[in-house]
């Protein structure tokens, strides 16, 4: 088993031809299922080291570990305060999720912070507690509850299971706290109760109140909720009543939400929705508090509720030496995606498609080699339409007399300027008239303005010229990672094709999938390499780098090629081999770029030729 | 009849130089009424430094994501919006023309307001 291919003399250490192939063979003994985990093994290079410097340390957090996060802060404060969970939950919501801040205030002016917090009314009670504490949270009428205020009374006579959806009656009839209930005239009437906002004056008509009394019936309750959240994406819900400032607790959302076990049954399609919506609630204080974070970034995917936490990327001047690429750990879109085996996604092109994202920056893809800054500055040049005036500028002229713009396509350098009629010379800007009898041979051509315009207009030119030359490669290499969802289709006949000419296994046509993941794979970094060479400052690092990128773009393009060759039966072991070594190959190519950049990042040794925020100045504009 | 939509009129305060007037003002109301606002239009548009060149009004109280409230009663909008005449909000414009006048030229936007109060006398 001898590797005829030229890289082996390039560096013969990369990894062990034979080992590699026999580690194929190897599995063959192994259950299915252990070389479904384990065929990529085939094409690991030695590992150095745990992380490699263009990786970043990060943590991915399901949506469930960061509510445990919330819940520790919430469980801290309830500890330090004597609030209950609600409570603390509001207030750490109220300060941004900044524990310290919230400490140093409520110590300060405890009330001033639950007032602003919506957690109490700012007229407080008579006996205004210097300090509140524990008891008096949990027994005042002033605690937080979800329910009524006499739906809290009434639970602690009847002391049976908590219900927030009891009848107006009963709370009034056993409402006995100071200050009765504004809009309820009778205390004891079974009609008396009329919903300020719907006017449903039906008995036994459902009532909600937070500690405000501003009661309403449950269903205009549940509409505002419904419409707060899915519409307006809004966590903190204050109550219905104008100017009411108090925010409604979680517990007193989830009642209103999700019916309770015995409560009347509401039709499916409205129970359906509430729980979507509770749902959707818990997400978005989810994605407050990971917004809150700076080590926290919620994965852009499409319906994805995981959370990356990558401390190290936090800062802002931390991006301009690590590229933070992250993965929240999830595949496929949509989570009824996920549940198809791999190769039901394979079939459909999705392949189970990791989520990466940038933890910098808003790209959603994979931008290594280049730091988030320059990446972004690249995307703006690429999408504006500044490449539109320069082309402009390279290929038009403006009339003399009129500044009419003009494109010349072809014919001599008597120029008659179609809207004006001026005349003039093409290549020195004079007046015709001025030619005399040096027709087609202008006289002035190498005067010193004539020299000057020249030089003016082969700059613009060239700086045309080198961009194009960059985007489009960067374009190029898009475009073909675009098309590899065509290529993971066509792959898969191969493989299936291979099974059926060969006597090769599913698990042996394994190589061909992870041959096309690897091209795909460096193909993102070569498109990136091509933004990065083009703002580089000029140099011998430049030119390190540009060898760098021509030996993974060489070794990708022969992959490819291997790839896209047509199947004979009998070449079939050759390919296989010759697909797996150029396999080991380019991601070695591909770790060499990736490594050598991300040190360079470490080490300062970039230059660029434009202004990078923080970086030094360049030294000579390009 | 088309109960979503309302024509109302909103009389300028006494001892203001809105006074005389009476702006008229249309009100629709959406689907999801009372959970989201209504919204209202004076038509003609009027002249005053919250109300958009297409007549709708800007207010707190009318935007669903700052003080829309549901239990907030009709009666109470138009209170509101009578009150606006006269306490327009600077921090907040919406045509330039009221804004400017009324931040560089006191006399002037006085003048051009109570003008509109007698192009807006009741018939």
């Amino acid at each position: 088993m001898s590797s005829d291919y030229e890289y082996s003399d390039d560096d013969g250490d990369y990894y062990d031809d034979e080992e590699m192939i026999d580690g194929t063979q190897d599995d063959e003994e192994g259950s299915g299922d252990e070389m479904m985990d384990n065929f990529g093994d085939d094409f690991k290079v030695a590992p150095k080291g745990k992380h490699k410097s263009y990786e970043v340390e990060y943590e991915s957090l399901s949506q469930q570990a960061v509510e445990n996060m919330m819940q520790q802060d919430v469980d801290h404060i309830c500890g330090i305060f004597g609030v209950d969970e609600d409570t603390a939950s509001l207030l750490l919501r109220h300060m941004k999720w900044n524990k310290e801040r919230l400490i140093e205030k409520y110590m300060d002016k405890p009330t001033s912070v639950l007032v602003a917090a919506g957690v109490s009314l700012p007229e407080a009670p008579p006996p205004p507690p210097p300090g509140r504490t524990h008891t008096n949270a949990a027994t005042q009428p002033n605690s937080r509850r979800p329910t009524t205020r006499g739906t809290s009374k009434l639970l602690g006579l009847a002391s049976g299971p908590k219900s927030a959806k009891l009848p107006a009656s009963s709370p009034t009839a056993t409402y006995a706290t100071p200050k009765p209930l504004q809009r309820q005239p009778s205390k004891k009437a079974d009609d008396a109760f009329v919903c300020q906002i719907c006017f449903n004056d039906a008995p036994n008509l459902q009532t909600l109140s937070l500690d405000c009394e501003h009661t309403y019936c449950t269903d205009c309750w549940t509409d505002y909720v419904v419409s707060k959240v899915r519409d307006e994406s809004e966590h903190s819900i204050r109550c219905m009543a104008e100017g009411c400032a108090l925010v409604a607790p979680d517990r007193f959302i989830r009642e209103i939400l999700l019916p309770e076990p015995g409560a009347p049954i509401l039709d499916s399609k409205k129970g359906e929705q509430n729980a979507k919506t509770w749902i959707r609630f818990q997400e978005l204080l989810v994605r407050y508090f990971v917004a809150c974070y700076h080590s926290l970034k919620f994965c852009p995917y499409p319906s994805c509720t995981n959370t990356v936490s990558c401390p190290s990327a936090a800062s802002k001047s931390s991006l301009t030496t690590i590229v933070p690429t992250v993965s929240c750990g999830a595949r496929g879109i949509g989570s009824e995606i996920q549940d198809l085996t791999q190769s039901q996604q394979f079939g459909l092109g999705l392949h189970g498609k990791e989520h990466i994202f940038c933890f910098g920056c808003p790209i959603e893809s994979d931008h290594r080699p280049v730091i988030c800054n320059v990446a972004k500055m690249w995307l703006k040049k690429c999408r504006d339409d500044s490449e539109t005036a320069n082309w402009i500028k390279s290929n038009t002229k403006e009339c003399p007399t009129c500044q009419s713009t003009i494109e010349k396509n072809g014919g001599c350098n008597h120029m008659t300027c179609k809207k004006c009629k001026h005349e003039f010379c093409w290549v020195c800007m004079g007046p015709w008239s001025e030619h005399g009898t040096a027709w087609y041979s202008c006289n002035r051509y190498d005067e010193k303005t004539g020299v000057e315009a020249r030089d003016a207009q082969s700059k613009s030119r060239a700086s045309l010229e080198r961009y194009l030359h960059y985007y489009n490669r960067w374009a190029n290499h898009e475009q073909s990672a675009k098309l590899s969802v065509d290529l993971y289709a066509k792959t898969e006949k191969k493989m299936e094709e291979m099974q059926i000419t060969s006597a090769l296994t599913w698990i042996e046509v394994q190589f061909m999938k992870k041959a096309v993941e690897e091209v795909e794979k460096c193909r993102t970094t070569l498109k990136w390499t091509y933004c990065m060479a083009y703002y580089l400052g000029r140099g011998n690092e430049k030119e390190l780098f540009e060898d760098n990128q021509r030996d993974l773009e060489k070794a990708v393009e022969d992959l490819s090629e291997l790839l896209e060759s047509p199947i004979e039966p009998e070449n079939i072991p050759t390919l296989r081999q010759g697909v797996t070594n150029k396999t080991v190959y380019v991601q070695k190519r591909n770790e060499i770029v990736l490594e050598d950049t991300a040190k360079g990042f470490l080490e300062g040794r970039w230059r660029w030729n434009v202004k990078v925020e923080g970086f030094d100045d360049p030294e000579e504009q390009l | 009849m088309n109960l979503m939509e309302w024509e109302v009129g909103i009389p300028g305060k006494a001892k203001t130089p809105w006074e005389g007037g009476l702006y008229k003002l249309t009100m629709s109301f959406p689907e999801d009424y009372p959970s989201k606002p209504p919204k209202c239009k004076f038509a003609p548009p009027l002249f005053h430094p919250n109300v958009y060149p297409s007549g709708t009004v800007c207010l707190s109280i009318l935007d669903e994501e700052k003080s829309w409230k549901p239990a907030i009663t009709i009666k109470q909008i138009l209170l509101g919006i009578q009150d606006l005449l006269d306490n327009p909000n600077v921090n907040d414009p919406a045509q330039s023309d009221a804004y400017t006048m009324f931040k560089n030229d006191k006399a002037a936007y006085e003048r051009r307001v109570k003008q509109q109060a007698r192009e807006n006398i009741p018939k």
